[in-house]
């Protein structure tokens, strides 16, 4: 597989702090990597050095062999951001004609992307006045009319529903068969479970562990305990042997390395408890207990 | 093929510029609209004295020309860079394949046809009351050395641009313009302000493109006012580079 990113010993500091130390990563030709790791971990500095806004300090980031910082490097770059305003002024076909332009391709090549990613019908709207589901989505155009070999993808399917989320890993899961890698930073873990083909898990600037969401789950030996309860999250969060803690609505998710020592205090401390089950863990809890360990 | 690809991008920055004006005219309204009801004011008062052989009207096109442009071209793409890097949109182009400087160019650019409008509706003005009497070569000059002296005043507009937000650059940026205008002699003589004024606009960028628009009419010494604005554009294009590098994003 042909390597369309690589990182060799990244290093970026602000000031006193190290923000990357020493990060090797490479996403390959097809290849969805995600990048995961708590806030401050070091994932939006490692991003800007990949997408050429950050020099590394020591070490280096290459892009099918160029440097990023390089404009014709990023030609083979295409970048959804989490949150981008659009010009209050251009319309959603003069953008994604635009960023057709700019990557060096013939303006003709925004009609079949914008008809891929269902913008046909928006071509004459000021794009500052679409709904944010169409606002990723016409960044995803912009993003892929260039043809990248390496789409950067920062929380790209936040605020958007689920069948927009569905749509939306569809064309991209179409765009890595014919070869395009993706870089894909997210908060909602179960999607990285879902699409990535890798995960890399950074924490404080390292790289904390790598492999498939199943190799790191099975890394674990942790379990899930999952349960209806009137304690509140604080208290859970304080409770012995808990390493991860999410609530659902309906149900909070306790990661725990010792179930049975967990259900005891759980069952005396909330006689009311209700919906308990025990499950392997997944991949949040996975890459929670990684963290804790890795600064344990 | 380069050199192809880089003109078509240009083309593309400078027409989603000039959409963005076209478009959304307000601001560059007022900057035009302003500036030019002063020149009206002004030249229906004083046009037809006498300055040197000109009429007063003819030399106001030079002097208060200056302040048109520099209206125009200090305000609109500091403001526009300060907006694009609120709403995160700089960040896209910093990210695309096209070389900042091509983008921030096309923002440059696109504010000359709207300095020159300022010019000829300050002209017309002028011959519409009487008080034009310059032959028109000597007028184009004034408007071509008004417009190319223009940049120093857009690297600065985007150095600011840079560093605050889009209602910060329009206060800082007014902050620069509507004092060194004043100072420098662009609305009223310096001849009829105190001694002082005329002291501190020797220091001023801005008096001196004025005083090289006025040469363009008058035949006077332009050398020490083209060095002063070139050192006046390698300084502002430094500011302009350290502010970019140290952009707040």
């Amino acid at each position: 597989m042909e390597t369309v990113l690589e990182v060799r010993g990244a290093r970026h500091d602000y000031g006193a702090t190290r923000a990357l130390d020493g990060v090797d990563l490479d996403v390959g030709a097809g290849e969805c990597v995600a990048l995961l790791g708590p806030n401050g971990a070091g994932k939006t500095t490692l991003v800007n050095q990949v997408i050429g806004l950050l020099p590394a300090k020591a070490g280096s980031v290459r892009v099918r062999g160029g440097d990023p910082r390089v404009a014709a490097t990023r030609r083979h770059l295409g970048v959804v951001q989490q949150s981008l305003g659009f010009p209050t002024t251009l319309k959603v076909s003069e953008l994604v004609t635009g960023a057709a332009v700019r990557a060096g391709r013939p303006r003709a090549a925004a009609g079949p992307v914008m008809a891929e990613l269902d913008l046909t019908d928006l071509a004459g709207r000021r794009a500052a006045k679409l709904s944010g589901g169409q606002k990723q989505r016409l960044q995803l155009a912009m993003a892929l009319v260039g043809d990248p070999l390496l789409l950067v993808l920062d929380e790209p399917t936040a605020g958007l529903d689920v069948p927009a989320r569905k749509r939306f890993w569809q064309i991209l899961a179409e765009r890595r068969e014919r070869g395009t890698g993706v870089l894909l930073t997210t908060h909602i873990i179960e999607e990285s479970s879902a699409v990535a083909d890798r995960v890399v898990v950074l924490d404080r600037g390292r790289v904390l562990a790598e492999g498939t969401p199943d190799e790191l789950v099975a890394r674990l030996p942790d379990r899930t305990v999952i349960a209806r309860t009137a304690l509140g999250l604080e208290r859970l969060q304080a409770l012995p042997g808990v390493v991860s803690l999410r609530n659902d609505g309906e149900h909070v998710r306790l990661g725990t390395r010792s179930p049975e020592a967990l259900l005891r205090v759980l069952l005396a401390e909330d006689p009311g408890l209700t919906g308990l089950r025990v499950e392997g863990a997944g991949l949040e809890e996975a890459v929670a207990g990684l963290i804790e360990r890795g600064a344990a | 093929m380069t050199v192809h690809i880089s003109g078509k991008v240009f083309g593309v920055e400078l027409a989603d510029e000039l959409r963005g004006i076209v478009r959304e005219p307000t601001a560059l309204f007022f900057s035009i609209v302003m500036p030019v009801a002063f020149f009206a004011l002004f030249v229906s008062l004083f046009g037809k004295f006498s300055d040197g052989g000109l009429s007063s009207g003819t030399t106001m096109i030079a002097t208060f020309g200056a302040f048109g442009v520099i209206s125009v071209v200090l305000m609109n793409p500091g403001i526009g860079v300060a907006a694009d890097r609120e709403r995160g949109w700089l960040r896209a182009k910093q990210v695309s394949a096209v070389p900042i400087g091509v983008t921030l160019a096309a923002k440059v650019v696109a504010a000359l046809p709207y300095a020159a409008g300022v010019l000829i509706a300050m002209t017309a003005t002028a011959a519409v009351t009487g008080a034009l009497n310059a032959p028109l070569p000597a007028l184009l000059r004034v408007l071509g050395v008004l417009v190319v002296g223009a940049l120093p005043f857009a690297l600065l507009s985007l150095a600011v641009g840079f560093q605050v937000g889009a209602g910060a650059a329009a206060a800082v940026l007014n902050a620069i313009l509507i004092p060194s205008a004043v100072v420098s002699g662009q609305w009223m003589p310096l001849d009829m302000m105190p001694a002082f004024f005329r002291d501190v606009a020797q220091f001023l960028p801005t008096y001196h493109l004025s005083e090289l628009a006025r040469a363009q009419l008058t035949g006077g010494p332009v050398l020490t006012h083209v060095l002063v604005l070139l050192g006046t554009a390698i300084v502002a294009a430094a500011l302009a580079a350290v502010s970019y590098r140290h952009a707040r994003s």
